[in-house]
């Protein structure tokens, strides 16, 4: 039987044809987004390009570049061979500053148990630096150390109260032991009577806790007074950068 | 010793000494129970020390008597280093040719510091007497190291037991010939090519 052409079919052609031209009205759009997006990149690729300079030497610059690199999902350092690194040249940058921090990390570990104060580091690497007029700052070492993840070298920032330290040998510190160097962190020393009154542990704690960060490397002993010896720490109180160093 | 540092104070001048960041730093004077630690420290004592010697041209240490002086003490910080230590230290400089015991055997209380090897002295001081064509002809160890000829030279004022050990490394090499005198300082040498 054939069904006459009701007003409820034409109500139903014409829901679909709008239904229709929404969804192409959406595709539309989607199409116009992604052209945007590309071209966006685009001109993010010849913005790059245009201030590579001003990106290899002006450390806030290149912190707002990949911001905006991040804010459009465009991960600069994410692949190697990502067009951004290549463009930005940060690929190489990190990579470059990663192996400078290792070297540094590995020619002080016998010196300071692989803990070396953010800043003394920075200080080393641009003295090491000195042929690039590239200044680093503490975003860059955070950003070459996230790379070096891989490595499985155990490399991380950590911290003791307002200290931020990085740490360049794969050893969990225990509680304790982040506790004394936090106690440490202005005056770069402590003896066994410092943790007592601050934290009340035994003297047993207090020796196993000492003899774990000797053993370590992290602290060095003082036994000019011989009867309360001095810990000292060589991640807190040296800075080479500063002065003449053999 | 390949260090910025050393070089610059190679002339002798009587500019002052700079010493090292680590020297200020207290536990650097106790000796260190972690042995990695304590081979770091080591490192950086001797090279110290050789630094130290060279700067102020100092040939022979006492060492009871050194332990009470800079570099072995640092009067700023109120830290010296104990002589067993030290005697530790000065084994190991021996170790690398860097020094030698003198004095009574076995004691180890006195020492000779080779800022600068016997070896390298010797052939410093035979480029010099090829240069002034001095080959075959006698001079005495006095005129050697304290003579106007040598003047400027980096051997000029040599300590007498170090030229002598240079010489005896020129004579093993068949490059001189040592003659006795009367005296010590009347000692002669003859180069050769």
């Amino acid at each position: 039987m054939r069904r006459a052409v009701g007003i409820g079919g034409l109500r139903r052609k014409e829901a679909e044809r709008q239904a229709l031209s929404k969804k192409g009205n959406e595709l539309a759009q989607r199409e116009i987004l992604q052209e945007q997006i590309a071209l966006m990149k685009d001109n993010l690729e010849d913005f790059v390009r245009d201030h590579q300079k001003d990106i290899r030497n002006n450390p806030v610059f290149r912190v707002q570049v990949q911001r905006m690199c991040q804010l459009i999902g465009v991960d600069p350092l994410a692949s190697r061979k990502g067009y951004m690194s290549e463009i930005l040249g940060v690929g190489d940058f990190y990579c470059e500053l990663g192996i400078q921090i290792i070297d540094i990390c590995v020619a002080t570990r016998t010196m300071n148990g692989g803990l070396i104060d953010i800043e003394e580091l920075r200080e080393r690497l641009v003295r090491k630096r000195v042929r690039g007029s590239e200044p680093i700052i503490e975003d860059d070492i955070k950003r070459a150390i996230s790379q070096l993840k891989p490595l499985k070298g155990g490399y991380k920032i950590v911290q003791f109260g307002k200290r931020k330290i990085v740490q360049s040998v794969a050893r969990e510190m225990n509680l304790d032991q982040s506790k004394v160097l936090t106690l440490a962190q202005h005056s770069c020393k402590f003896n066994m009577e410092d943790v007592r009154i601050a934290f009340g542990w035994d003297v047993d704690r207090i020796i196993a806790c000492i003899d774990d960060m000797l053993r370590s490397g992290i602290i060095w002993i003082d036994d000019y007074n011989s009867t309360q010896p001095e810990y000292w720490v060589p991640a807190f109180y040296l800075q080479f950068s500063n002065r003449n160093s053999f | 010793m390949a260090n910025t540092f050393a070089t610059s104070a190679a002339e002798g001048t009587s500019s002052a000494f700079q010493f090292p960041e680590i020297y200020s730093f207290p536990p650097f004077f106790s000796r260190q129970p972690n042995e990695a630690t304590w081979r770091e420290q080591r490192r950086q004592w001797c090279e110290l020390i050789l630094a130290y010697y060279k700067h102020n041209r100092l040939y022979s240490m006492s060492l009871a008597e050194a332990a009470t002086e800079p570099p072995f003490t640092n009067r700023q910080i109120h830290r010296s280093l104990r002589v067993d230590v030290l005697r530790e230290l000065v084994d190991e400089l021996v170790k690398q040719g860097n020094a030698v015991w003198t004095g009574a055997k076995n004691t180890k209380d006195s020492c000779l510091i080779f800022w600068r090897k016997p070896d390298v002295w010797a052939s410093m001081i035979h480029q010099w007497a090829s240069e002034r064509g001095m080959f075959n002809t006698v001079l005495t160890l006095f005129e050697l190291t304290n003579g106007d000829d040598t003047v400027g030279q980096e051997f000029h004022n040599l300590d007498p037991t170090t030229l002598r050990r240079a010489l005896d490394v020129l004579q093993s090499q068949g490059k001189a010939q040592l003659f006795v005198g009367t005296s010590d300082e009347d000692m002669g040498v003859k180069f050769f090519t």
